[in-house]
């Protein structure tokens, strides 16, 4: 089994992020469960996002605590609470202009950083960061192909199509084709 | 048979508006409440785009759209409503009248921490708070079973002619996108016939409802409704039964699961049921008998199936993601009161597990079992994380 955790503020799309990997693969076959939560349930206060994918139904309902790969949308969300079940194993995506080696007193997982901030602004999207950031995890995971996000993430963009589109190939490609793109851990 | 349906990615609130689409309801009185406003949301798309023929009302409180409720069912139409938390305790004084007044209204609760303080977390206090109203309570494991149950609570209710709750959690259920088989409408069609109640308010036959009556009529009253809910477990099975003809989907009201031999058997219901089932396949693949009871029908409380299932069971453990002060887990409640007096009755231990909606992983669940392996039972429930 395949789990994520999308650690984000409301408003900037974790919940959503989490929907657009869940459509992903379910259209590819599998198995998935994804599911929000929020405390605050107005803007600006934690949401995560929880998806778990596997080839077999799924039947835990219960919080992710060893995740495989965490997207975190805002490197002040990157505490104790989140980082606990993490290890050597575990991927850990920050939208950050910052070298990835800066977050890794943080714990023994592997940092990766996207500036994805700059990328969805870039692409006329001002602080939605979620398209760019499922481009990257998707160019991490070197799975399913990209054509079938940006299909799901087309289908999945409530408006402005074209640049959420637009922005998840550059975070896939940044990642695919290493660009200003910072790995470290 | 062929199985005709649709397979679509859904979370579980979604799942209930696809059910109470099939079931064709036409009157909905709501008053939205996170987290079940996506229920009605969805509703509103499908009466939008003309997929449903309903009369989507808004009321100004819950206490109000309970009331519409219980009036338009009684005009002899299919209703429905769905809340949460402090909509349902608003609705609380209208819930006793719907069931008095033997209205098949079919609701869905999302379970939600009840204020003060404030919380959006799954626990089933807000629910189980209700079990006293004369309301039918399902409690549902996941989207799936959400969708099937209210055409199999709209079935039961309209034969009993008593309202029908139908509870998932917060979250783990309510927001959780997964693959849902939705039964095509020929299916549904076949499976819930059209309501048409045997009495209904209607200028043309001139009859009324809520009179001022003596003790004697109140009294054959109370015992008419006791004896509606005697029905109800045997009309739940063969509910569950007909379902699982036409869609090869089948829950009964509760479920066994690798019970065979066990010497300890898990006691739940809702979605810790999924986790609990992870935890019973760890602990006999480490050699551990051990089952799980999900206990699906709260209300009526099946107590003949729950003591045929706990026949020659040494140990009961209760998983209660709900707290009563002064009473402890509900369901530690009414399971000691439903073994009451069985011969070779197994020792139940009531562990409150996951209240406020704290997570409880397969480990913990683990852990627990070998609490209470070890352990005596107490006659309260024990707090367990």
């Amino acid at each position: 089994m395949l789990q994520f955790v999308v650690q984000g503020r409301g408003g900037q799309g974790a919940q959503r992020a989490g929907e657009i990997l869940a459509n992903l693969f379910f259209r590819e076959g599998k198995y998935v469960q994804a599911y929000a939560t929020y405390g605050g349930a107005r803007r600006g206060t934690p949401v995560s996002s929880f998806i778990r994918v596997d080839d077999k139904p799924i039947r835990l309902r219960c919080d992710i605590e060893n995740p495989d790969i965490i997207v975190c949308f805002d490197p002040s969300l990157l505490n104790a609470a989140l980082l606990k079940g993490t290890g050597a194993h575990t991927l850990v995506l920050i939208n950050s202009a910052k070298p990835a080696g800066f977050f890794s007193h943080l714990g023994n997982f592997r940092a990766v950083t996207i500036d994805a901030k700059s990328i969805a602004q870039a692409n006329g999207l001002g602080r939605i960061v979620n398209s760019t950031l499922v481009g990257a995890v998707v160019g991490l995971l070197g799975e399913p192909g990209i054509d079938a996000l940006t299909s799901v993430v087309a289908d999945m963009s409530p408006v402005k199509q074209t640049e959420n589109v637009a922005a998840c190939l550059d975070g896939f490609r940044l990642v695919a084709q290493g660009g200003a793109l910072h790995v470290a851990g | 048979m062929r199985k005709e349906h649709t397979r679509l990615l859904l979370n579980g609130n979604h799942a209930v508006a696809y059910g109470v689409r099939l079931a064709q309801a036409k009157v909905i009185p709501v008053y939205p409440i996170t987290p079940q406003t996506p229920i009605v949301e969805k509703i509103s798309e499908f009466q939008a785009r003309g997929e449903m023929e309903v009369e989507l009302m808004t009321a100004e409180s819950e206490h109000s759209a309970m009331s519409a409720c219980i009036t338009a069912s009684l005009t002899g139409v299919r209703v429905f409503t769905a809340t949460a938390s402090q909509g349902l305790m608003l609705m609380h004084e209208m819930l006793h009248y719907a069931s008095g007044a033997r209205t098949p209204i079919v609701m869905a609760n999302v379970n939600r921490t009840i204020g003060s303080p404030w919380g959006f977390w799954p626990d089933q206090t807000d629910s189980l708070a209700q079990r006293d109203t004369g309301w039918i309570q399902y409690y549902c494991e996941h989207g799936q079973e959400s969708l099937d149950t209210v055409l199999q609570a709209y079935r039961v209710a309209e034969q009993a002619l008593l309202p029908a709750m139908v509870v998932h959690e917060a979250f783990y259920v309510s927001h959780a996108l997964e693959a849902v088989e939705v039964p095509d409408q020929t299916i549904a069609d076949r499976y819930l016939p059209p309501f048409d109640p045997p009495h209904r308010l209607d200028p043309e036959i001139g009859e009324s409802w809520g009179n001022t009556v003596n003790q004697d009529m109140f009294h054959r009253h109370r015992h008419d409704l006791g004896q509606a809910m005697e029905r109800v477990p045997g009309l739940a099975r063969e509910a569950d039964a007909e379902y699982k003809k036409l869609t090869g989907r089948g829950y009964g009201i509760i479920e066994q699961y690798r019970c065979d031999g066990a010497k300890l058997v898990l006691a739940t219901m809702g979605s810790m049921a999924g986790t609990a089932r992870e935890a019973a396949d760890q602990l006999r693949s480490a050699g551990v008998a051990v089952g799980l009871l999900k206990v699906k029908l709260f209300r009526p409380f099946p107590t003949e199936d729950v003591r045929k299932a706990l026949q020659g069971v040494p140990k009961v453990m209760v998983l209660d993601r709900n707290f009563a002060p002064g009473t402890g887990g509900f369901l530690h409640q009414e399971l000691k009161a439903a073994l009451y007096g069985m011969e070779n009755a197994p020792s139940v231990h009531g562990y409150l597990a996951g209240v406020g909606g704290t997570n409880v992983s397969p480990a913990n669940i683990l852990e627990l079992a070998q609490a209470a392996l070890t352990e005596g039972p107490a006659a309260n429930s024990v707090w367990k994380g």
